[in-house]
């Protein structure tokens, strides 16, 4: 009786396991072993400290994340047609200072938006031309845009007195990052429902259009696409300008935020823009990931960066340990993800 | 052996290609120094050319060891994480209470960089990952010790010794006459130049970074080379961290901010192709000596450094499109 007893255990623990080893290893998106560590870090953030698990401290994080997140979504476009975008931090940083400049000129909130929205377009179509006509690697590309956007932003950051302080005190304009749902009992901001539904959207897209499935099958096999016949030339440009746009966006949502418009925002954004996507999931090699993983990968970041800094307060760790907490984990979730991808092929040979 | 033959004419071909467009560039430095001497009066005086070049040693030994990578189809971002973590870490053994000679400390921040190029070479060629996301994460790691070790202040370090490496002379608070690292920049460029055009190593980089797999076939332990050009990478960019914290005699985690790219920058403007298995050292110098004067030279003019940031991205984009005009017209 005992042995049966045991012997069904050790069956179902095996089934378990195997079962386990299914979606963690065999499975087909880092969703899944995502989704644990942003649960593991959240439940150890809210073990050591007493006011990370509070609803105030929810709302920081959601707060912080939209600028991050909304130019992730471009990212991601860029890295599945298999490219690099290293000017969206510098395209921010513009965006920011045309905000103050043409507020200073006395545009109202709503040109001021269509006008940064243009921008992000100008930028993504520089971009995209000489990426797909001249046929640059695009790495190289966004260096040079990078560094023209960011010197451009300071240059006209230069001569302009109120520009330098940057302030913005429109109210309209402000409302754009500072608006509630409902709007007393300040409950849901709406940068949060930006992302959500900025995200919801574009995964439609990426999944059920034939847009996204060209985007996808650009980026796996870009010549069997092109065979297939696909304008591949045109999805890559078009993946340049989403994110421009998405920058620029991201940029306005910052402003708004900040109610600071300078040169200097968003440096250094384009690595945790990087950061997060491909800690999602999305292949650098492009046509693989998909927004799911992005969003908790931004999430995971967020969590930590605050969580941080609480545990500064109450263990004496220092805050600026979450830079190198940041740097190990984009490591291992890449190593992670290629032992994942030696072990699936592995499988696929025996079975063959 | 007619084979042998016609392969060996085509090596000879593309290298007249790649050496014409070097020589290109250094008439276009060449160009830019004339005018610069007309436009400005103190361009050519020994105070600025001095400046300027220590300048420029201080990012180009950088570029050189990183044009290694770059032609073996690799890259290294956390360059500027690396001066920066050993720019602190030398400066913060140096204030410690009981201290250690500084030629115990200089071979502490140089085994610094050792460790984070073998971390780098390890985990690319062991754990066969993307070099632009591994360097990335490294970037992070190292750019955070150096702010978790100075809590975000910097650190004074007042020596001779380091002062001399940096170039300058710190009793009268003034660049020397004939400064250090000038001196280590051409030799590392003078065995670099050499090691890859004459050297069996330098020929087995080209070969990796033209085909990994045909050079794998061949014979040549690919991660080896792999993981000893990180490592010379790793040691160059400690090295040049404690050129800089000479030179600024501070050690701090800003150090090095957003420098990575201006090397890159330098790099590609000297022909290297991101790509792997094209590019040289002559290259990599001319395109380390036209930033230099640049900035330089823009800046005697008058302009403002935010001006001179447009032009360098201007410069690269436009460069690399003519590199990339210029192939398609050889094929």
């Amino acid at each position: 009786m005992t042995d049966f007893d045991i012997s069904a255990k050790k069956e179902k623990s095996e089934n378990l396991l195997s079962k386990l080893s299914e979606i963690f290893v065999y499975g087909k998106s880092m969703v899944p072993a995502l989704l644990v560590l942003l649960v593991i870090l959240v439940v150890y953030f809210g073990a050591m400290t007493p006011n990370f698990l509070t609803y105030t401290n929810f709302k920081a994080i959601i707060s912080n994340i939209p600028v991050i997140a909304i130019m992730a979504v471009g990212m991601t476009f860029v890295l599945l047609v298999g490219g690099l975008d290293i000017s969206v931090g510098s395209i921010l940083g513009f965006t920011a200072v045309n905000v103050a400049l043409f507020h200073h000129m006395g545009f109202p909130a709503w040109a001021v938006v269509l006008v940064c929205l243009a921008i992000g377009t100008l930028f993504g179509s520089f971009n995209g031309v000489i990426i797909t006509k001249v046929g640059v690697n695009p790495v190289i590309t966004t260096l040079g845009t990078m560094a023209l956007a960011r010197g451009m932003a300071s240059w006209f950051a230069l001569d302009i007195e109120s520009l330098k302080l940057g302030r913005i005190f429109d109210q309209k304009f402000l409302l754009i990052s500072r608006l509630y749902f409902p709007q007393d009992k300040q409950i849901i901001p709406i940068t949060f429902v930006y992302v959500i539904a900025i995200y919801v959207i574009v995964s439609l897209i990426l999944k059920y259009t034939k847009y996204g499935r060209n985007v996808y099958a650009v980026g796996s096999n870009e010549y069997a696409a092109r065979l297939a016949g696909i304008d591949t030339t045109r999805i890559k440009f078009s993946s340049y300008i989403i994110s421009g746009i998405m920058a620029a966006l991201a940029g306005v949502v910052l402003v708004a935020q900040l109610s600071l418009g300078r040169d200097d925002a968003g440096t250094g954004s384009e690595l945790q823009v990087i950061t997060a996507v491909v800690l999602g999931g999305v292949s650098l090699s492009g046509g693989k990931g998909d927004l799911l993983g992005v969003i908790i990968a931004v999430l995971i970041l967020g969590v930590i960066r605050n969580g941080m800094v609480h545990l500064e307060e109450v263990v004496g760790l220092s805050y600026y340990w979450r830079e190198v907490a940041k740097g190990a984990i984009l490591i291992l979730a890449i190593s992670i993800d290629s032992a994942r991808l030696m072990a699936i092929k592995k499988r696929q040979v025996v079975r063959q | 052996m007619a084979e042998m033959m016609t392969e060996d004419k085509g090596q000879k071909q593309t290298k007249k290609v790649r050496l014409s467009s070097t020589v290109i560039l250094f008439i276009f430095l060449l160009v830019m120094s004339v005018s610069f001497a007309f436009l400005s009066k103190d361009f050519y005086s020994i105070y600025n050319i001095t400046s300027m070049l220590t300048n420029i040693a201080f990012s180009g030994i950088v570029a050189g060891t990183l044009t290694l990578v770059m032609i073996m189809g690799g890259l290294d971002i956390s360059i500027g994480g690396n001066i920066a973590f050993t720019s602190c870490l030398i400066a913060y053994i140096y204030n410690l209470e009981n201290a250690l000679p500084i030629v115990a400390i200089i071979i502490i921040g140089l085994l610094l960089g050792t460790a984070i190029g073998a971390f780098n070479g390890f985990i690319i060629t062991r754990l066969n990952l993307n070099p632009i996301i591994t360097t990335l994460g490294t970037m992070a790691i190292t750019r955070g010790m150096g702010y978790v070790l100075t809590k975000s202040r910097s650190i004074l370090i007042l020596d001779n010794v380091i002062g001399f490496i940096g170039g300058v002379l710190l009793s009268r608070g003034e660049i020397a006459k004939f400064p250090f690292p000038l001196v280590l920049f051409i030799i590392i460029y003078a065995s670099l130049a050499i090691t890859m055009s004459k050297s069996k190593f330098g020929r087995k980089i080209y070969c990796i970074g033209a085909n990994q797999e045909a050079a794998k076939l061949s014979g040549i332990n690919v991660n080896k080379v792999k993981f000893i050009v990180y490592l010379i990478c790793g040691i160059a960019a400690s090295l040049s961290g404690i050129i800089l914290t000479g030179q600024t005699a501070v050690g701090m985690p800003q150090h090095g901010r957003g420098m990575e790219l201006d090397v890159i920058t330098a790099v590609l403007l000297g022909g290297t192709s991101l790509y792997g298995g094209k590019g040289n050292i002559l290259g990599t110098l001319a395109g380390v000596l036209i930033l230099g004067v640049l900035y330089n030279g823009f800046t005697m003019i008058g302009f403002r450094y935010v001006h001179i940031r447009v032009f360098q991205g201007v410069i690269l984009i436009l460069v690399v499109s003519l590199y990339e005009v210029r192939e398609k017209k050889t094929y």
